[in-house]
């Protein structure tokens, strides 16, 4: 806005069209006015506020201190030494150890041994260690571990840790949440656990469930859309999915445990899970469907029709082409859902352990949202750090593929 | 609508107002059958409960333009629609009475609308290109239909007719959606007009568009009737006058009067047909 500079020697302007006391109401009201707006501005800065404390709290949760009195080399390697990791840091732990190069070569190249080093020991790049940091570290599950601190809690005592250090003892600033967390399989020691499984039984599950949700909620919608008559009985069928929209997981896991487990016999499997969540993401990608299918004017589907065409003609040419974008969002929307479901797979026997990666749809499995589960459960207090790891994945699959909806959105949403 | 109003006897008599729905369409000349494309025979259509269309009966001669025109609400579009039976996707609509089509009932239990609509091409009155491009715009109905000799070709030809060749050439491959209006409503021609029908059908065709883009597609309604019967409804009796050939005025339903169209405009026979194209209602 621009203001209006009176001529020098003017009297001044009026700047009111209003009487002293209807300008006097006119501030009152506009005050009420901004309180409100102040108010509902409250709850945005609380939400804010509670999802930063939650990010905040997990991505600590990740980082621990320890003092450990290591069992075998006892050494870390400088990170130059071996920039990649891998068998290089390998092979400076096992001549640490003091095996010579033959043996060491005999080590790596037999994969017997290769896979018992690994399952024994996690290579990570500690950020402090006492020689220093940003340097190696081969953690071994059968290293002693005497003393466990959280983030805050051993930042604040660091000296005294220091100094109370016995011979050979080491203190490391542990990241729980590397690359190798990702690589590795599930474990009994919280140090070598990995998610390598649920990351594994989680996409297992995702793929098949996008097998059956897709054709079935998309076929579900066209022919609510665009073929079924307008009566009773298909409003009685809509009415019927938005309800069932809001039935608690836990029923579809009694309903998955009756019917699959039980009743078809395919056991504590993957299928079982892929099935059971399929019908529980059914309706919501069914809803979005229809939507997406609805938001294709009509204007379309007349000129199709104008010029000849048949009913699946401009369903298949018309209607699906420009409702693919709406589909898709609901599709990524509602995996993602059901990729954070944990309730019906305990009923219906996700496994807590599973140390081998599902070979099909009627091994067993355990997906993300259980394992993190599980390991919160343990009676160990390192698998909080673990499972805090876990949780940062999951966060993270999930903030991936709520960005590829919003893309997907974007991208090719039409405006008519 | 039918107001028996004491107060005003002045309203009583006003035709407008005291409807006849019974009223017997005036003809100004008498139509031979032989060059008839579509016949209409004592149409009768509901929406529901709601009469639409009261015994109309009228018939389209080939290669000619006729409008129909008449007031909003008052069934042309609706008529326009029922000729090729676009009105059966509203699952409402009960019709009695008989459009025929070369001499075929159109509403034959054993004619199959897809049939008709392949014979009897429509242009809406909003252009809806498919957000496709110009090229699959046009070549759309041809590809539904099996077409087998050279699309390429049709596309370009169907372009020609509807005078946008010239505009598209160069951005064939280009969503019909970038078009201006007046173009995309030419595409909309050229694309009724590639699925080769014989009827064309335009349902204000000009109203969401400016004078110039107009005034092309009227010339271009001209250049087509040579090998198109074309029915236009429109709001603008300017319009009518300048590019038909026979003229059809309906009211609520009825079908008042229909013949040429400088009879019409200039000489009407029906009270109701004189005040409406004089501007005195509508």
């Amino acid at each position: 806005m621009s203001t209006v500079s009176n001529p020098p020697g003017s009297a001044p302007r009026k700047t009111s069209l209003l009487g002293e006391q209807e300008r006097a109401r006119l501030q009152r009201r506009k005050r009420v006015g901004q309180a409100f707006a102040a108010i509902t501005f409250i709850p945005v800065i609380l939400a804010i506020a509670l999802i930063l404390t939650l990010f905040a709290d997990v991505i600590f949760d990740t980082l621990s201190w320890q003092v450990v009195e290591p069992n075998n080399s006892g050494q870390t390697f400088a990170w130059s030494e071996a920039p990649l990791g891998g068998l290089a840091v390998m092979r400076l732990e096992l001549s640490a150890q003091g095996l010579s190069d033959s043996d060491i070569e005999a080590i790596i190249s037999d994969p017997a041994e290769l896979t018992r080093f690994r399952a024994r020991n996690r290579i990570e790049l500690m950020w402090h260690t006492d020689d220093g940091s940003m340097r190696w570290v081969v953690t071994n599950s059968r290293d002693d571990r005497l003393d466990y601190y959280g983030f805050f809690e051993g930042f604040g005592q660091f000296d005294r840790l220091a100094a109370d250090l016995g011979p050979d003892q080491n203190i490391y600033l542990n990241p729980w949440l590397d690359f190798s967390f990702l690589t590795r399989n599930n474990s009994r020691t919280p140090v070598v656990a990995g998610i390598k499984t649920a990351i594994a039984g989680s996409l297992w599950v995702v793929g098949l469930i996008i097998l059956f949700a897709l054709p079935l909620g998309v076929g579900a919608a066209l022919y609510l859309e665009e073929y079924a008559p307008k009566n009773t009985f298909t409003r009685f069928i809509e009415v019927n999915i938005r309800n069932l929209a809001g039935v608690p997981s836990i029923v579809y896991g009694i309903l998955g445990l009756y019917l699959f487990v039980r009743l078809l016999n395919f056991g504590p499997t993957i299928l079982s899970a892929a099935v059971t969540l399929s019908l529980l993401i059914l309706p919501v990608v069914i809803i979005a469907a229809r939507e997406a299918i609805r938001a294709v004017p009509s204007s379309l589907r007349e000129a199709s029709y104008g010029l000849g065409a048949t009913k699946w003609q401009t369903v298949s040419q018309v209607v699906l082409p420009n409702a693919v974008a709406g589909i898709t969002t609901g599709i990524i929307l509602s995996v993602a859902r059901a990729i954070g479901e944990t309730a019906p797979l305990l009923l219906i026997g996700a496994a807590a352990f599973i140390p081998f990666l599902p070979e099909g749809p009627l091994s067993r499995y355990t997906v993300m949202p259980i394992q993190i589960y599980s390991w919160i459960a343990e009676n160990d207090v390192e698998f909080y750090n673990v499972a805090s790891a876990g949780i940062i994945v999951l966060l993270t699959i999930l903030l991936l593929l709520y960005g590829l909806a919003f893309f997907v959105r974007r991208r090719f949403e039409r405006n008519w | 609508m039918t107001t028996t109003s004491k107060q005003d006897p002045k309203r009583d008599s006003n035709p407008i107002h005291n409807f006849n729905y019974d009223h017997e369409t005036v003809r100004t000349d008498a139509q031979s059958g032989d060059d008839v494309a579509v016949g209409v025979e004592n149409f009768n259509l509901w929406y529901g409960d709601f009469q639409a269309l009261h015994h109309v009966s009228l018939t389209f001669p080939k290669n000619q333009v006729t409008a129909l025109i008449g007031a909003s609400g008052c069934g042309k579009t609706t008529l326009l629609r029922s000729i090729n039976r676009m009105n059966d996707l509203i699952p409402i609509v009960k019709i009695d009475g008989e459009i025929s089509y070369e001499g075929v009932n159109i509403y034959d239990r054993n004619v199959d609308p897809v049939e008709v609509r392949r014979r009897i091409g429509m242009v809406f009155q909003k252009p809806n290109p498919f957000p496709k491009s110009i090229f699959d715009n046009v070549a759309y109905g041809p590809r539904l239909h099996g077409y087998d000799g050279d699309l390429k070709d049709l596309v370009e030809r169907s372009l020609q007719k509807a005078a946008l060749w010239d505009e598209v050439k160069d951005k064939i491959k280009q969503s019909g959606l970038g078009l201006s209006g007046g173009q995309q409503q030419r595409l909309c021609i050229a694309r009724a007009m590639a699925t080769e029908p014989d009827v064309i059908l335009m349902d204000e065709p000009t109203s969401a568009l400016d004078p110039m883009a107009t005034d092309r597609i009227e010339e271009l309604i001209h250049e087509i009737k040579k090998d198109y019967t074309v029915i236009i409804v429109t709001h603008n009796m300017q319009q009518a006058g300048r590019v038909s050939d026979r003229t059809a005025f309906m009211h609520l339903g009825v079908l008042i009067e229909e013949g040429p169209t400088d009879q019409i405009f200039t000489n009407p026979k029906h009270d109701m047909t004189e005040r409406y194209v004089s501007g005195r209602f509508g």
